[in-house]
């Protein structure tokens, strides 16, 4: 099902997002790559969830919001878009930064959604290891550190493999400042999320790769331990794409949890 | 036209081939290798240089600071400008500056700044400096704040120097509930300012606006002169008139007895061009540091990098001038017919110059080289 592209106002920042598919509204939160569109893995979900993909305020083709600080001002933001975007009470999914925004919606407002599925999520401090210096390397170096083995990815062409355009380039530039100003300092993490987690009784999917060389996995356990109805999954040769690396048996966890009539028991899984 | 004395106090006391394990001389390479024994001697030696110099007849002592890098072990320019206002009798102080974005408290500058100036009885030139990237990480704040981070310390510190306390300060990045500052220069209102640049022209236009004396450190002539047109345009805005003591230069000077000593004595500032401004440009510029205007105007100011270029090249380019005094003399007039400025500041050690190589250099630019140049 073909999306189609949406810009609504939140608090004077017009917001670009695709949306499509049908069923209950998925609010879906993209990293600090930004807004993949219409990947193999939303097409799928889509058949039984409306997706709604809006881009971040900073990020690609949605307006500026340099007054924004902190992970915390989207959390808030996103909140709000939910509200005018009339989105009752969705499930929410992010990746990366994205997850750690959901996470942040989730501790603030739990009651404002419905299941969350977090995406190799930042916003805690790894109790071993560090989450990689992402504005550190070149970003052809980082892409490469970001997944697990390029070969085994479907996408990988369609979305990598193509000489940027002068428009992809600013965007990316513009991806990556925004992600500074929300993420600087302290890194990518906030002191104190974990305080709050334990309010989100919602149903929670976690959802790792095994060999995340950006966010350490122990993380994922982390969020599983602080959350008090959350599931983990690790998939194995996997790195920090798992949406994008393994679309199809991604897009069927998150199928079946979203659809799961009650919510799941805690635990761990291993795909 | 006016010389002043600069050395970046640097730390080269290392196997070169231990520094070239690594991605960057900056940040990266570690500081086992920096020499306690080896650093108090060189720094009792660079100040000895400074006081010299001051001896010798430059107008104004140049410092700088930088961190995380054996480049420049200098980690505190007001500190060194304390030692020097009471070690020196007449050279002006000229701070080069203090990095105002990396700066957590702006009162605590202005204050300092204050007691140099009073110490050296008004002798300080009070620079302003975005720094680099590599002081960004070091200090761990936001690239994208730089420029915003500047200019508000700027605003914070002058309203410090301008008027009288107690106030309170609540801005976006800075906030003080109670300033009162009981330590204020003695240059009135306030020390002259002064500016570098190498690529950025809205800090060009900045600077022209408030009237500070703008310096573009180590860039072609035809980037210098496009640097100072955007000054213009700032002076313009702001109804200010430009003269020649408001632009000044920097390049790196060595001179000796004999041409073929000045030449390899010169041969020194090539590692402060390749060695140690190797690395990622994101160490440089991380994201956000920079303006796209800044951007572009770097790419197009170094087409080539100072790194890629051969010794020859640099001489050529005047990034380097070495030569006998009368040759010295010589090559700072042509700079300073092709440029206009009226302060030229040469940094004048590097990397593993020695002490007497430096103190004749220093003694014969004294003698020979200011007072030549002293009616341009």
């Amino acid at each position: 099902m073909r999306p189609r592209e949406e810009t609504l106002s939140v608090g004077g920042i017009d917001v670009h997002a695709w949306v499509g598919g049908r069923g209950d509204p998925l609010l879906v939160l993209h990293g600090a790559g930004g807004n993949r569109g219409w990947t193999r893995w939303v097409e799928q979900v889509s058949e039984r969830f409306t997706v709604w993909a809006p881009t971040h305020p900073g990020f690609g083709r949605s307006g500026d919001a340099e007054w924004m600080e902190g992970i915390d001002d989207l959390a808030r933001f996103y909140l709000w878009f939910i509200d005018a975007a009339g989105l009752g009470r969705p499930h929410l999914l992010g990746h990366s930064i994205g997850g750690w925004t959901a996470a942040e919606m989730a501790a603030t407002s739990p009651r404002a959604i419905d299941r969350v599925v977090l995406v190799a999520p930042v916003g805690l401090k790894p109790e071993t290891g560090e989450i990689l210096d992402v504005f550190y390397y070149p970003p052809p170096e980082l892409l490469g550190m970001t997944v697990h083995d390029p070969r085994t990815i479907p996408e990988w062409d369609a979305l990598f493999g193509k000489t940027p355009t002068p428009e992809e380039l600013e965007i990316a530039t513009r991806n990556r400042e925004m992600t500074a100003r929300l993420t600087w300092k302290p890194y990518m993490h906030n002191p104190r999320l974990d305080r709050f987690l334990p309010r989100v009784t919602n149903p929670a999917l976690i959802v790792w790769g095994r060999e995340d060389r950006i966010v350490p996995v122990v993380c994922g356990e982390q969020y599983r331990k602080l959350l008090p109805n959350a599931t983990l999954t690790v998939f194995e040769r996997c790195g920090h794409l798992p949406p994008i690396e393994q679309p199809d048996a991604f897009a069927r966890l998150v199928l079946d949890f979203l659809s799961a009539p009650a919510a799941p028991a805690r635990g761990h899984a291993t795909r | 036209m006016k010389l002043y004395y600069f050395s970046e106090m640097p730390h080269h006391e290392f196997p070169d081939a231990e520094g070239e394990k690594y991605s960057s001389l900056r940040l990266d390479f570690p500081n086992r290798f920096f020499d306690p024994s080896i650093a108090h001697a060189n720094y009792r030696r660079y100040l000895d240089e400074y006081e010299f110099a001051d001896q010798a007849g430059f107008e104004g002592l140049m410092l700088n600071e930088h961190h995380s890098t054996p480049s420049c072990v200098n980690v505190g320019v007001n500190m060194t400008a304390a030692i020097l206002a009471r070690t020196t009798k007449r050279a002006k102080l000229l701070l080069l500056g203090n990095i105002l974005p990396i700066e957590e408290n702006p009162v605590r500058l202005a204050e300092q700044i204050a007691m140099a100036d009073l110490i050296s009885g008004g002798r300080i030139l009070s620079g302003f400096v975005r720094g680099i990237g590599i002081e960004t990480w070091w200090a761990n704040i936001n690239p994208v704040h730089n420029r915003e981070r500047f200019e508000e310390c700027h605003d914070l510190i002058m309203k410090c120097w301008t008027e009288p306390g107690p106030f309170r300060w609540e801005g976006r990045h800075y906030h003080f509930r109670h300033v009162n500052p009981w330590c204020l220069p003695l240059q009135k209102p306030y020390p002259p300012v002064w500016i570098p640049g190498t690529a950025s022209p809205e800090t060009a236009i900045w600077a022209g606006r408030h009237g500070y004396t703008f310096v573009p450190f180590l860039v072609p002539f035809e980037i210098a002169r496009e640097l100072f047109d955007f000054y213009r345009q700032g002076a313009a805005q702001a109804g200010r008139t430009v003269t020649a003591d408001n632009l000044g230069f920097l390049i790196c000077a060595v001179t000796a007895d004999t041409k073929a000593k000045a030449l390899e004595a010169g041969r020194h500032f090539v590692w402060r061009m390749g060695a140690t401004l190797r690395g990622p440009v994101e160490y440089f510029a991380p994201v956000g540091m920079r303006s796209r205007a800044g951007t572009q105007f770097a790419l197009k100011a170094r087409p080539k990098s100072l790194a890629q270029m051969s010794y020859d090249d640099l001489l050529a380019g005047h990034f380097i001038i070495a030569g006998t005094p009368d040759e010295v003399a010589d090559r700072f007039a042509h700079v300073q017919r092709e440029l206009g400025v009226g302060h030229l500041l040469l940094e004048a050690q590097e990397s593993r110059m020695d002490h007497p190589t430096t103190m004749r250099s220093i003694e014969l630019m004294g003698a020979k080289v200011i007072p030549a140049l002293a009616t341009l």
